[in-house]
């Protein structure tokens, strides 16, 4: 049968042609930043006040310790990239954001997804959704974020850890830590 | 350098923090026991500093034992985890930072990451018939619980076993049963196969049947009576991903098995398909079948798809071969706070004229063709943090007897007219992963039908 002889064939790939990580930090952080000659990892501090800022504003802030790679141009800073992983259904999805100096999202990729449903938020019609959002942008799925349908717990995931990472990084930039 | 920023990771070595502390002890001692006792401005300021430095080491001191702690965790394989909507522990971003570093092969995988994943759904509701409220019933609809292993990085199992109606004995109607138990390999990042018993790819509810992830206490008509979800076949499929949105699946599995159509019972009349499922529970596999799905996701908060199923049914056994063909079309579109959905499914068995010649007189015939279709809207109309609350309607047309074979006159069953469902409701997202539901249901041409329901259903 026509179907049993495509399958046998598609089980003779050779296994090496897997990979789940689709993009390298370095790879999303050149892409997100391409005139930036060097990356810079710093970490990202938030005390207590700020934790409980986040929280107050919806936002599990997670964890206190933030690595952040500032992207530069000479002496000049381009933004930052954040790199975060969550988990969807089942499996983590690793991604990263790529903030301005203004506090605006300027790309978000996905860097590697496992899960048998949802691979569509690794479009590019997906992540565009969050270009341009700051942290007064609500960043919710059903809300200015749409959906995949099959993959709600992917988007929703995702997405909530998009809204934390640009709450983050406006704290940061509010207290001194990043340029306001 | 244009901002401060704090270099922690130099800071908390052990060397660092063990060389604060006797400092620490030494200012101590030095000083007051705290700043109300000074009497300049500055000793004030230094207990001020020395409060602060306490506190720092303290701090450095905690953030040591949390690494050690992670250095002494155990491996991947012996993590077992539980999906949730916060992201595992392993995936912090001290594991990113850890991880940024590493080579870039491995620069994306957070250590530690669970290989064993528990989840769980279930769901209780309770019925009242309107003009018959002696037949309210409640009941534990469904408790699974399932697990996803991977076993390498390729490779993952999948298990769901299913309780229905809270007990399974000789003498009650409880079932146990499983729902999936299959192994999928990525072949390639586009290509993966999943063989065992899985859910077939038909409809918008079949993959997808949490109750967190439909409107209404019942799943929908089309989609039980039409389209047997929870629907499963054992067999072979290949899965398809691709960058342009399309998802393609398309295999082969077993079928139905007409051998087991009781036509002395009001089953097959109900859910043609639902009573002669098979479910890889010794099942006849003399006739095989096809079956492929095609669905479109490239536009956000868009789904556009169709699935086709056609197999023997016969399985060798029956007079005469037969074949059950099943397909339909479906979108969802889910644009800010609407949630729209339509789906339209159709399937005939073949050869039911000699197979119902023989049942002739009998009170549930084999039909030809049934069908069915629903429109749904649903609108967030209120959310607040967690709490969300969106109200729906449903409108259902299924008819499970759309025609018969023609058996001649006087003995050629009379096509059923089939039943028309309007559903309002709301479901309230009180946690993620966790709704209360409640609707009415009103039925055009049986209005004895007519119910109202409540439910609680989780899925984590």
């Amino acid at each position: 049968m026509r179907a049993m002889i495509s399958l046998s064939a598609l089980a003779l790939l050779p296994a090496s042609a897997f990979a789940v990580d689709y993009l390298s930090v370095e790879q999303a952080a050149q892409a997100m930043f391409g005139d930036a000659d060097r990356f810079e990892q710093r970490e990202l501090v938030l005390d207590a006040a700020q934790l409980q800022a986040l929280a107050a504003a919806g936002v599990a802030g997670r964890s206190a310790r933030w690595p952040v790679r500032l992207a530069w141009q000479g002496k000049r800073l381009l933004g930052l990239v954040v790199v975060d992983a969550v988990v969807g259904k089942f499996e983590l999805i690793s991604y990263a954001v790529g903030i301005g100096l203004d506090g605006s999202i300027k790309q978000v990729d996905i860097l590697s997804y496992r899960e048998s449903h949802g691979h569509e938020i690794r479009l590019p019609a997906w992540r565009r959704q969050f270009v341009g959002k700051t942290v007064a942008a609500p960043l919710r799925v059903g809300d200015d974020i749409a959906n995949i349908s099959g993959a709600t717990l992917s988007c929703s995931h995702v997405t909530d850890g998009v809204r934390r990472i640009v709450a983050v990084v406006d704290l940061a930039r509010r207290s001194g830590q990043l340029p306001a | 350098m244009p901002f401060a920023l704090l270099n922690l990771r130099r800071l908390a070595t052990p060397t660092a923090v063990a060389a604060l502390l006797p400092l620490a002890a030494a200012l101590a001692t030095l000083l007051p026991a705290n700043a109300a006792q000074a009497q300049t401005a500055i000793e004030a300021d230094l207990a001020r500093r020395l409060d602060l430095l306490a506190a720092e080491v303290q701090r450095l001191q905690a953030q040591l034992r949390e690494v050690q702690q992670q250095q002494a965790a155990p491996p991947a394989a012996a993590v077992v985890a539980v999906p949730g909507a916060a992201a595992a522990p392993a995936s912090t971003p001290a594991s990113a930072q850890a991880s940024a570093q590493a080579s870039t092969a491995a620069s994306t995988m957070p250590p530690a990451e669970p290989a064993t994943v528990l989840s769980s759904y279930g769901e209780i509701n309770l019925n009242r018939p309107r003009k018959a409220s002696q037949n309210s019933q409640a009941d534990l609809r469904r408790f699974v619980l399932g697990y996803q292993h991977r076993i390498d990085e390729q490779t993952r199992v999948v298990a769901e076993l299913e309780v229905e109606h809270a007990v399974a004995s000789a003498t009650d109607a409880g079932e146990v049963a499983l729902e999936q138990a299959y192994v999928e390999h990525q072949i390639t990042p586009t290509w993966g196969v999943r063989a065992g018993l899985f859910l077939m790819p038909m409809g918008l509810l079949n993959e997808n049947h949490e109750p967190t992830a439909f409107f209404g206490v019942e799943r929908n008509f089309v989609e039980t009576a039409i389209i047997p979800s929870t629907w499963r076949e054992g067999g072979v499929q290949a899965i398809g991903r691709f960058d342009n949105g399309l998802t393609l699946q398309a295999g082969v599995s077993t079928g139905f098995d007409l051998n087991k159509w009781d036509a002395t019972s009001t089953e097959g009349a109900e859910a043609p398909l639902r009573s002669i499922h098979q479910e890889l529970a010794l099942a006849k596999a003399r006739s095989l079948a096809l079956f492929g799905a095609l669905n479109w996701r490239g536009v956000p908060g868009l789904l556009v798809g169709a699935g086709l199923f056609s197999g023997g049914a016969g399985q060798g056994q029956t007079a005469a071969p037969s074949r059950v063909t099943l397909w339909d079309v479906h979108a969802r579109w889910t644009p800010g706070r609407w949630d729209l959905s339509a789906l339209y499914s159709r399937g005939v068995i073949g050869n039911t004229a000699v197979l119902n010649a023989r049942l002739v007189g009998s009170a549930t015939l084999i039909p030809a063709s049934f069908d069915g279709g629903y429109l749904q809207a649903g609108y967030a109309l209120w959310q607040q943090g967690r709490y969300k609350l969106t109200p729906f309607a449903r409108w259902e047309r299924f008819n499970t007897t759309r025609s018969y074979a023609d058996l001649g006159p006087g003995l050629t069953p009379t096509a059923g007219r089939g039943q028309r469902v309007a559903t309002l409701g709301a479901n309230f997202d009180l946690a993620p992963g966790v709704v209360l539901k409640a609707d009415v249901q009103r039925f055009q041409h049986n209005p004895d039908a007519d119910r109202s329901s409540v439910g609680l259903g989780w899925s984590f």
